[in-house]
């Protein structure tokens, strides 16, 4: 069941490559660079246009409590919401709190996605929450976050 | 005063102390009127009887295991379930000093109980626990169930590469298991470890990680299993310890992921209730005590929690959102006895009791005896060598500080000629009494891991702290699902100050490295085993990398006898007893 989610996730993230304009940026560099990159605040001011988003149930952000690994950790991003032209998903935005470079993933979407997932691998400088937006059909903004712990390890 | 045993019942009665089944708690009569049938005395509520181990750690003899004497957790945590010792714990679960409970369950009066109780546990007496049940309730109607951390802990299972102990499950009959430290034996001899046991090995939350693999995403073990027993269909899901890969060296379970995963949790639970039409939901789990209790309110539907790794023996079950958490300590000190009532497709009643595995009170199974010699054989000439003698206690559990993880700290010093050790902070060992013996089978008792080496390398102050606040963030932190279950790492040649309730990060001041400030920006020679600090480091020495158990064993034959002060090198700032109640109060 999961696998197949996952596929299906992937075959979203295939699409909306053929379709749209999907940035990935990996983070979690010492100093922010280019037009993209910068820190949290700036970027959901930047991601939002000023509006900011609320928290919601609609978005599902699935994300491990402890990091196994801080190079790679895994993301999923499901959005409650309708994929019709005209009220869709339009974007998914994936953000790091307190990585230097905060700006994870931005995909903007399609109605032909057919569903609002997408499933990623991010880099965690440290301990932070992992923020998901997502920009729903009437062009508000909603949000749901988790913090990841990043540990060297502890006891058995 | 001395109560008889009716008058026993009515007060306990009225105290609230027997739960549902009424049952006699063995504990409280006088100690020297204790029988097997006091131990066993159980009130049998409807068809089924689960019964519960977890966190053997491989000891297939009667051992000592002493209970911590300090157990100090988050402020909000602080004398709840899963965070209480000595008195704190006597008093929430009404036991009286100076009984088998108190003894079992407690570090009071240890050594002056040890002489007039004896050893605990040991797979022969366990076994006519077992045998006893499943005699009274009919074959059919019984499951063993294992919450893991079975194989792993004394010097027969690591030499055997965990067979001797698969061989000691098949001889109990554990029916399904998860694991933990199982997986320290590496993937591919786990495999072939699971093909030898009888028992069903689940998890739920162990996924292939390997890109390249064909399995990718996909679960590395069945999620659940169904038992029919009693009448009733049984589903039982397993959740092998979520931290394994940061708790252990990675490349035991190389392409496999772990992690709480809470939400296929729930989805399993579902499918069990819905499609699979069962009677009953249980989780057997290896996350910890406290971890289950934050489970249960994020999980819906779940009936019974047998939960394991944080080794807390649970008199009581605890009832949490409407699912009930039991958990049976560790080192195969006690059976858990839940008997299940069932109707209409639902448990409607259900009695628990934790049995503790009194080993001069319960008399040993003999073909469990021949298989504990079988299994030691080979090695008894090595294991039996005697090293030396303690003057006083050697003991593990404390969450800072313990006289045998002070010692290992000393032995390995002695080697290195280092100026800090790290010993990590598990909670399995054993415990020796004043003027015991100390044999190799001890030693291997405190260190019998797959990766004994002891590195000795240089890291700078400032990572030290930094290191001591990532532990120390492990174990004291406010949520319950950040805790990896182990106590505080022992540090040898080091004192600090520690404040529990601050902030992450902030909890730790005033270290000192033999009696100095600790220099942030000094390179400090440390020697550390059982974790990862190493890759921390920098100058590995590595002619000197030597295995833990051979450091400590030939120290101690060195020194003959050993007196390890017991004496913490932690200072809590915040909180003034070892075990404290609700509320911080001692």
């Amino acid at each position: 069941m999961q696998r197949r989610g996952f596929l299906k996730g992937l075959a979203g993230a295939c699409a909306l490559t053929a379709v749209g304009v999907p940035s990935v940026t990996l983070a979690a560099k010492k100093k922010p660079k280019g037009p993209n990159e910068m820190p949290y605040k700036k970027a959901l001011e930047v991601i939002t246009h000023g509006k900011g988003a609320v928290d919601s149930p609609k978005v599902k952000l699935v994300v491990p409590e402890i990091a196994e690994n801080g190079a790679v950790v895994p993301v999923k991003v499901t959005v409650d919401h309708p994929m019709e032209p005209g009220n869709y998903v339009q974007e998914i935005h994936i953000l790091a709190s307190k990585n230097s470079n905060a700006r994870c993933a931005d995909l903007f979407l399609t109605p032909e996605n057919g569903k609002a997932y997408f499933a990623t691998r991010i880099k965690l400088g440290g301990t932070q929450e992992v923020v998901a937006v997502a920009k729903l059909g009437d062009g508000s903004y909603v949000k749901a976050h988790k913090s990841v712990k990043v540990t060297i390890g502890g006891c058995g | 005063m001395d109560i008889s045993r009716r008058d026993f019942l009515q007060i306990a009665a009225a105290m609230g102390l027997l739960g549902a089944g009424g049952n006699l708690m063995a504990g409280h009569k006088r100690a020297d009127e204790i029988t097997a049938t006091d131990i066993m005395d159980f009130k049998p509520v409807g068809k089924v009887s689960l019964l519960h181990i977890c966190d053997l750690h491989a000891h297939i003899k009667p051992l000592y295991w002493r209970e911590p004497s300090t157990l100090i957790s988050a402020p909000n945590l602080t004398g709840t379930p899963g965070f209480l010792c000595g008195k704190s714990f006597a008093k929430f679960y009404g036991i009286k000093p100076g009984t088998l409970d108190a003894y079992f369950d407690t570090y009071l009066n240890f050594e002056s109980l040890a002489k007039k109780f004896g050893k605990m546990g040991g797979i022969a007496h366990i076994k006519t626990v077992v045998d006893e049940v499943r005699r009274d309730r009919g074959r059919d109607n019984v499951l063993l169930l294992d919450s893991g951390d079975t194989w792993q802990g004394t010097a027969v299972a690591l030499k055997s590469g965990g067979e001797a102990i698969v061989k000691a499950q098949n001889y109990l009959g554990v029916d399904v298991m998860v694991g933990h430290w199982e997986f320290t034996y590496g993937k591919e001899r786990v495999a072939e470890l699971i093909d030898k046991l009888d028992a069903e090995f689940i998890s739920q939350n162990i996924v292939d990680n390997d890109p390249f693999s064909d399995n990718f995403e996909e679960l590395v073990f069945k999620p659940y299993t169904i038992k029919e027993v009693g009448g009733a269909k049984i589903g039982i899901i397993g959740q092998s310890f979520p931290f394994t890969s940061t708790a252990n060296p990675k490349r035991f379970t190389e392409g496999w992921s772990f992690g709480l995963r809470l939400d296929t949790l729930q989805e399993y639970v579902d499918e069990l209730r819905k499609e699979k039409k069962v009677d009953c939901v249980v989780l057997l789990s290896h996350d910890g005590f406290s971890v289950d209790q934050e489970v249960a309110r994020k999980v819906h539907g779940i009936d019974f929690i047998l939960s394991g790794h944080t080794h807390d023996p649970g008199p009581k079950p605890i009832t949490i959102d409407g699912t009930v958490i039991i958990i049976a300590g560790s080192h195969g000190k006690f059976v858990g006895r839940l008997d299940l009532d069932i109707k209409n497709k639902r448990v409607v009643g259900y009695n628990y009791k934790l049995i503790p595995i009194a080993s001069n009170l319960i008399a040993p199974d003999k073909k469990g005896i021949e298989l504990v010699d079988a299994l030691y054989a080979p090695h008894d000439k090595e294991l039996g060598r005697v090293l030396g003698k303690t003057k006083g206690l050697l003991y593990k559990r404390d969450t800072f500080y313990s006289t045998f993880d002070a010692l290992i700290g000393e032995a390995i010093h002695d080697e290195t000629d280092n100026e800090i050790t790290f010993t990590p902070g598990y909670r399995w060992g054993t415990t020796l009494l004043p003027g015991d013996d100390i044999l190799v089978d001890n030693v291997y008792e405190m260190t019998a891991i797959t990766y004994p080496e002891v590195y000795t390398f240089e890291l700078q102050g400032g990572k030290i702290a930094q290191l001591l606040e990532d532990i120390a963030d492990n174990v004291f932190n406010a949520n319950p699902l950040y805790q990896q279950g182990g106590d505080m790492s022992r540090l040898t040649g080091v004192t600090y100050d520690i404040k529990i309730g601050a902030p992450g990060g902030k909890r730790i001041g005033n270290i000192k490295v033999n009696g100095k400030p600790l220099n942030p920006t000094r390179d400090y020679v440390v020697s550390a085993w059982g974790g990862n600090l190493q890759s921390a480091g920098k100058n590995l020495r590595e002619s000197k990398i030597r295995p833990v158990y051979d450091i400590t064993s030939d120290y101690i034959a060195k020194k003959g006898t050993v007196n390890v002060p017991n004496k913490s090198n932690v200072n809590v700032l915040d909180v003034k007893c070892g075990c404290p109640k609700k509320g911080g109060l001692c």
